[in-house]
């Protein structure tokens, strides 16, 4: 069974139709790179995913945990679904590490020094270790957007959802961040990711899923799309980019 | 024309001077604890259009912020005892500074939970964080950080309005200031000396205010 299995979904913005029925199935350790033109649905289709949008027809499972159209209680989804957002978001009067202890401490009654060593750990992983104690502005966007990398890790989430957590970052910081994600990818952590690093998502990812007016357009192994796109779409889409 | 001033016709109260003073800064302390607290309270009601008490708040703000504070004090101190309410001078002046205080600070207050960036409050959400955990973690400290010097600045207007507690018996600076012209004939020296007390009050609670606000919320060495 998939870990997460998305079904008939739709979604309405008055009266724009933005989500037209997406069917996914996510399985265990996959890397999925969502791609599309801007205004495709890319990131409203990663949002619903953990709540953050509602929808209005179709159902999405993560996990065994069921969440159906205008459902309010998301936070059983939320706790097995983190997210890095592009804006980083950090919380500016906490520390690098209050900010990644802060989850596990109110929602999961951690107990300080566990929460403590466990925040190490987390940005360990994303390289930043002797940044406990600094707080946001004193760091760079790409030390900031690790910050939120292990934030999200720390919930120790089944599926980790990344919205174009490179897009906001100066050209030089983005490899850094890139390559936090490719560690996690090799470790096999679940990740979906809507990204425009076209090569990242052909190198890394294990699906690649093209939307295209609301729909999934074509959807297969990266390489193989990239090299043969089957639709005039995606053909343009990546004919626009190189 | 000389005016021959004598200022030890005043230092002779002095006794009462300091009494006055340092029930002017209880009142003040009383007020801006329970002042500031509503303040919270009603700007996230407000804020967060939690009915019915938004509508309980806005109502109460108009009320408060267009009436005048020595009106809202005889009303507490003549009217509730009239509704079979006993209450003495100093429970009237408490109440009327908590009153006024909390209906300006809900405003201010209100203005540093609306500047919150969305994008705080959907990384909350996404921790799985519920809303009353989202609100004192991630809402309130910053909120509060952004709007500490107006808060600041409206405490010390309240200290300073406090001397209209005078009126109705309260014995702080004010009233002392009364009662040592009325006993030395000396209304200028008085009030000389009273209006120099209040100032260096203004600053001090001010700076007070000032320290402890980035001791409590910020937390950070500057």
């Amino acid at each position: 069974m998939a870990l997460v299995h998305i079904d008939a979904l739709h979604k309405h913005f008055g009266s724009n139709h933005v989500l037209k029925g997406i069917d996914l199935d996510i399985e265990e350790g996959q890397v999925i790179a969502l791609i599309g033109r801007s205004g495709s649905g890319k990131s409203t289709l990663l949002r619903t995913i953990n709540g953050l949008e509602s929808f209005d027809d179709g159902c999405i499972e993560v996990d065994g945990e069921r969440i159906h159209p205008h459902e309010t209680d998301l936070r059983a989804l939320r706790q097995k679904v983190g997210m890095v957002f592009q804006q980083f978001n950090l919380f500016p009067h906490l520390t690098a590490g209050q900010n990644v202890m802060l989850a596990t401490r109110v929602v999961k009654k951690m107990p300080e020094q566990e929460a403590i060593d466990l925040a190490k750990a987390m940005l360990l992983k994303v390289g930043l270790q002797d940044k406990f104690d600094s707080y946001p502005d004193q760091l760079s966007g790409g030390q900031q957007q690790r910050v939120a990398i292990a934030r999200a890790l720390a919930m120790q989430p089944r599926v980790l959802l990344c919205d174009e957590i490179t897009s906001a970052l100066d050209p030089e910081l983005v490899n850094e961040v890139l390559a936090v994600v490719k560690n996690l990818a090799a470790e096999g952590i679940t990740l979906i990711m809507v990204t425009h690093e076209m090569r990242f998502a052909r190198e890394v990812g294990d699906k690649l899923v093209f939307m295209y007016q609301g729909r999934i357009h074509e959807a297969g192994d990266p390489q193989e799309l990239f090299a043969n796109p089957q639709t005039p779409e995606l053909a343009s889409f990546i004919g626009s980019i190189n | 024309m000389a005016y021959a001033f004598d200022f030890s016709s005043v230092l002779e109260y002095r006794e009462a001077l300091v009494d006055g003073t340092l029930k002017t800064l209880g009142l003040t302390a009383i007020g801006a604890v329970f002042g500031l607290a509503i303040g919270i309270l009603g700007a996230v009601s407000r804020a967060w259009k939690l009915a019915p008490f938004d509508r309980i708040f806005a109502v109460y703000v108009e009320l408060i912020r267009n009436t005048p504070f020595l009106v809202q004090l005889f009303f507490i101190f003549f009217g509730l005892p009239s509704l079979g309410v006993q209450i003495n001078e100093w429970q009237a002046a408490i109440l009327a500074m908590v009153i006024n205080l909390g209906a300006y600070s809900t405003e201010i207050i209100r203005a540093g939970i609306e500047a919150t960036p969305k994008g705080q409050i959907e990384a909350a959400q996404s921790l799985a964080m519920t809303r009353a955990q989202l609100f004192r973690h991630v809402v309130l400290p910053p909120a509060l950080l952004k709007v500490w010097p107006s808060l600041c600045s409206q405490v010390v207007i309240v200290m300073l309005g406090s001397s209209v507690c005078s009126q109705i018996a309260a014995e702080e600076l004010t009233f002392a200031a009364n009662f040592i012209q009325s006993r030395n004939f000396r209304a200028f020296e008085t009030y000389f000396v009273v209006t120099g007390m209040y100032f260096l009050l203004a600053l001090a609670v001010r700076q007070v205010m000032i320290q402890a606000g980035q001791r409590l919320i910020a937390r950070r060495a500057k």
